[in-house]
């Protein structure tokens, strides 16, 4: 399985949760391809903050909302 | 699968095949032990099935998606050539660098075409291959 990077996202729950938008549907929307919104979910890709804020604001919702950080734990600096 | 995925699987298959065309005609032709110098009509044949499978390929996969055929890359694809092309560029450069030494070498210049030639195909080659593997299974 592909690795996965640091940023986690919600995007697949807030394309569904919008009238089940589909993936083509919200890449016409930000201008990238299907297959880039696919790998956004997958965390195979961490769009550009360009990107981020269209997706952002296709949902009506604070860029917060829909990307988090999530490095794991075993990968937090020393204190 | 997206239109430039299946793009670089036609350049991946054409490339190859052409290479092993191009590679086996050259050491069949070559004598025990002497390598036969640079051939024009070999070439051109080489040209002719790498164009021709490119072309054919491109027009059926364009056939069956017209507007992504016609769309541009976009930030993650431009992200995929650019890592696929600098690690190809890297590919070739060492060929080159290597052929130039075994012509310093042997002093071989049928050698050198033939090394230089081939380091140019298989850098290409690693750059499609690179894309379909930041494609199908990377993070990017």
């Amino acid at each position: 399985m592909a690795d996965q990077l640091p940023i986690a996202n919600k995007v697949r729950e807030l394309r569904e949760s919008n009238a089940l938008m589909t993936q083509s549907e919200l890449g016409k929307a930000i201008g990238v391809t299907r297959q880039t919104v696919a790998a956004i979910e997958q965390r195979r890709y961490s769009p550009t903050l360009e990107t981020a804020f269209r997706i952002a604001r296709v949902f009506g919702v604070g860029i917060e909302d829909v990307f988090v950080w999530d490095e794991p734990c075993l990968s937090e600096p020393d204190r | 699968m997206a239109f430039q995925e299946k793009s670089a699987w036609i350049m991946s298959i054409s490339l190859l095949a052409s290479g092993i065309f191009y590679f086996t005609t050259v050491i069949s032709m070559s004598g025990s032990g002497q390598l036969v110098p640079p051939n024009v009509p070999v070439l051109i044949v080489y040209t002719v099935i790498l164009t021709v499978i490119v072309v054919i390929g491109h027009i059926v996969i364009a056939l069956s998606a017209l507007s992504e055929a016609n769309a541009k890359l976009d930030e993650r694809e431009r992200r995929i050539f650019d890592r696929a092309g600098h690690l190809s560029g890297n590919v070739f450069g060492v060929g080159i660098i290597a052929s130039l030494l075994l012509f310093l070498l042997t002093r071989n210049g049928d050698l050198l075409f033939y090394t230089a030639f081939g380091s140019l195909i298989l850098g290409q080659l690693l750059e499609y291959l690179m894309q379909i593997f930041f494609y199908r299974a990377s993070a990017v």
